[in-house]
């Protein structure tokens, strides 16, 4: 190659030249890496298709008993066998569900969870953790409880809902505290698990650590995020707590998120009060509870929030005053053939046709 | 310094050059492995029943649309028909020509409808505002022609929810499309905006305004636009995104926080990057006001569209677009090296300014020098033939690795054939089209040089992916 007129003689030249040849070489390489790549799926998909085929009876038997004749679990089969267990798990509900966790029993599925739980592959950790809070298995609860503090959220949300559905009354106090903390878990996965365990047992925990942040200098984020998951808890347990935060908060966005639990008649004073505040989405808070708490004297109030510099105020306080008891779109109508203010007039003119339209 | 100084200089500032821009991508490549990695196991038990938990952001959906008379009507219906707990669909008719407006009346059974204005953008006058009597969710503003920023700022003041999606008229959306897209504001409230991966349509079979099954189109353009969208949107974009420097974010998809956006002054009429220089003036204002924020690119294919099949559509799409890139990146020319700039400064406005915006004039005077010189006999065949070695091979080893982090994470092909063919395309495509694209661009470059007028990007859609008919 040396002699040939195409290769350079200038060293430099000759390093570039050779990068040339090194990176067409990585291109070949990598071509054949996506046609194997392509075959072990393939290969994969295959595999997996035909032990679905012969997994899915099995487990769909589980309806009605535990099925007798369990078939073994091939090493590099076994996170898919998980995956079909839990997707049926999630999917069953009653005596199916026990079935389902007597087979997984029998084929010692919470041997092979906790060696994967040790897995450097997050895919095979997070069945792992999802089988082992199905299965509701205990030996687990150390090593689960510190993966709720890593610092992955998939992995530790994963912990935290594995751990609630072992045993949510053990865990809910502690856990409540982190998903008041973890602001990288996602509020509507926090919401979801605290929907599931149930207002019976997440009340009371959520009331403690509301209590003890609100109490914290700076700690309005948290009380925030709190007011916020409190939205699946026994409502009338919380409203004491809730209209106590809401009355001596200075944190608009701590009023905002408490106004929207209120939902006692007795909070009215407070609510009206919110009406006038600075904050726009206050505001906004306090006109839409007025629309369900609110009384027909609260008519002159929501009236004039009519007027507001905010569109979203204006239309939530023409939604509530039609919302008030014993209001009507004639009401309305004549509201808006008297009012001075040509935003307030457009916005119920809205609000009318919307209420026609539906 | 003599001649012959000079044209060995040339000749090493392209190699260089060529070496160096390459580098960057790969290095890209590499940032977007890593990304794409724990994004697919992160996901990898999404396919379990899971329920809604009743907190997900509601969306506003806004439909731009001018001269959409052919496809208007499904685009639509796949859109009401999303898998979204709470969200509304907005289009705007932007003084269409042709029967945009009465496609939708027909169709949706609109009937007009008072609406309290709330005007925080500046737009063209609206007729009228219509509410369909059929779905709850659309609404449609009927306006006067004004372009498509001025289209979407329409909707943004017509929208009721706190985010906001713009998609184009003809776009075809996954069912889970906004769920997927919207997942990054719910993990982190510092979110302001989020894009996701547009996908080619042609030669796939659309039924019902949805996605039924994956083809390759038989249009040659069309097959190569697969690979370069691939290179584009799998490490072009999602590269940058752990960086927290994605400069784009795709018209045909994306979605903002609309407080964000009306306060930053909503979409510029003033270019036809409207969808890129929002999201690079994002990035200076909050760079710039030391506000955290993230604009997040999500990987998944969550959405579809046409692309032109003939060299001359192809052409002005890519003479637009390099226009719209130009005009982003020098009205934010702040963002540039700001000391508050941070990675979208420091490191992705350089690197499109480099190798996106002033790279086709080099890249083009590379070929002809390298060329030319040769043919002249003033450079040697050895340095020739390294730089044409350089310039193919660098562009092999990208389109090819494109290719294997689509094999390693979504095979959206799942057919041999088409991975057969695609194979064959991430080869070719470097010799011919590519740099075909780069005299576009230069021509793009040229123009928003000599300023020529800014207009709506129409492109002649032949929809025939609506009806299905690819080859599968």
């Amino acid at each position: 190659m040396s002699g040939s007129p195409w290769v350079p003689h200038d060293p430099l030249l000759l390093l570039v030249f050779q990068i040339g040849l090194g990176v067409i070489a990585c291109s070949i390489l990598m071509l054949l890496a996506v046609i194997v790549l392509r075959l072990r799926l393939v290969y994969r998909q295959r595999r997996e298709r035909r032990y679905t085929e012969l997994w899915q009876p099995l487990l769909a038997e589980c309806v009605f008993a535990v099925p007798t004749n369990l078939p073994q679990i091939p090493r590099g089969m076994r996170y898919h066998f998980l995956k079909l267990w839990n997707y049926h798990h999630e999917s069953v509900v009653g005596n199916a569900r026990k079935n389902l966790e007597v087979l997984a029993e029998a084929m010692r599925l919470d041997e092979i969870a906790r060696q994967m739980l040790t897995s450097g592959n997050t895919r095979e950790r997070l069945i792992a953790i999802m089988t082992l809070g199905h299965l509701g298995d205990r030996t687990q609860w150390h090593e689960l409880r510190e993966l709720v503090t890593d610092a992955s959220p998939i992995v530790s949300l994963a912990a935290a809902g594995a751990l609630l559905t072992i045993d949510a009354g053990a865990t809910m106090a502690w856990l409540v505290t982190v998903m008041a903390a973890r602001e990288d878990w996602p509020l509507s996965r926090v919401v979801a698990m605290l929907r599931e365990a149930g207002p019976s047992r997440t009340t009371a925990s959520l009331i403690s650590a509301i209590q003890a942040a609100a109490q914290v200098e700076g700690g309005s984020r948290q009380v925030v995020r709190l007011l916020r998951m409190m939205e699946t808890a026994h409502t009338e347990r919380i409203a004491p707590v809730v209209g106590q935060i809401v009355r001596e908060s200075a944190e608009p966005e701590v009023v905002a998120a408490g106004l929207r639990l209120l939902q006692d008649p007795r909070d009215l004073d407070t609510v009206r009060a919110c009406a006038r505040h600075e904050a726009w989405f206050v505001r906004l808070s306090a006109a839409r509870v007025l629309g369900k708490i609110g009384e027909a004297a609260d008519a002159r109030l929501l009236t004039g929030m009519l007027a507001d510099p905010s569109w979203w105020v204006r239309y939530h306080a023409a939604k509530s005053l039609l919302a008030l008891p014993s209001a009507s779109i004639e009401d309305l109508e004549k509201i808006r053939d008297a009012h001075p203010d040509r935003y307030a007039v457009d916005m119920l003119s809205q609000v009318i046709a919307e209420a026609r339209a539906s | 310094m003599s001649m012959n100084d000079w044209i060995l200089g040339l000749q090493w500032f392209f190699l260089l050059y060529f070496i160096g821009i390459n580098s960057g991508y790969l290095m890209l490549n590499l940032l977007s492995l890593g990304s794409l990695k724990r994004y697919v196991e992160a996901h990898s038990l999404d396919d379990l029943p899971r329920g809604i938990s009743g907190f997900e952001l509601p969306v506003s959906i806004l439909v731009p649309a001018y001269n959409e008379e052919a496809t208007i009507g499904g685009s639509v219906r796949s859109m009401l028909q999303l898998n979204y707990p709470d969200y509304e669909v907005v289009v705007i008719n932007d003084g269409s020509k042709d029967g945009t407006m009465e496609a939708l009346r027909r169709e949706f059974a609109l009937v007009p409808f008072p609406e309290a204005g709330w005007q925080r953008l500046q737009t063209k006058p609206v007729r009228a505002m219509y509410r369909s009597t059929r779905y709850p969710s659309l609404r449609v503003v009927d306006k006067e022609n004004g372009g498509k920023a001025d289209a979407l700022n329409a909707g943004i003041n017509a929208s009721r929810f706190p985010l906001f999606c713009g998609v184009d008229a003809d776009s075809v959306l996954e069912r889970d499309s906004l769920k997927r897209v919207v997942e990054p504001f719910l993990e982190d409230p510092r979110t302001i905006a989020s894009g996701g991966t547009v996908r080619i349509a042609n030669g796939c079979r659309v039924e019902s305004g949805f996605l039924t099954s994956v083809g390759l189109p038989r249009n040659l353009l069309a097959l190569l636009q697969i690979v370069e969208y691939l290179r584009a949107f799998l490490f072009g974009r999602l590269g940058w995104s752990p960086l927290n420097a994605v400069l784009i974010i795709s018209g045909a998809f994306g979605i903002f926080r609309k407080d964000v956006v009306v306060e930053a002054g909503g979409y510029r009429h003033d270019t036809v990057g409207e969808d890129m220089e929002l999201v690079v003036r994002l990035h200076r204002l909050y760079r710039t006001r030391r506000i955290p924020y993230r604009i997040v690119f999500v990987p998944d294919p969550i959405c579809w569209t046409e692309v032109p099949e003939s060299l001359k559509v192809l052409k002005n799409q890519r003479v637009r677009w390099q226009r719209g890139l130009s005009e982003s990146l020098t009205m934010n020319i702040g963002l540039l090296f700001h000391p508050r700039g941070g990675a979208a400064g420091w490191l992705a406005f350089p690197f499109m300014a480099i190798f996106e915006w002033l790279g086709p004039l080099i890249e083009v005077a590379g070929y002809i020098f390298m060329i030319a010189a040769y043919l002249l006999g003033l450079v040697s065949s050895e340095a020739f033939l390294t730089f044409m070695l350089i310039a193919f091979g660098f562009g092999m080893v990208l389109s090819v690795s494109s290719l294997l982090l689509e094999e390693l994470s979504f095979h959206i092909y799942p057919k041999p054939h088409q991975l057969a063919v695609l194979l064959l395309v991430v080869i070719i495509e470097n010799f011919g089209y590519r740099q075909l694209n780069s005299a576009w661009r230069l021509w793009g470059l040229l123009l928003w040089m000599f300023r020529s007028k800014a207009r709506w990007g129409e492109m002649k859609r032949s929809a025939s992916w609506q009806t299905g008919g690819g080859k599968s």
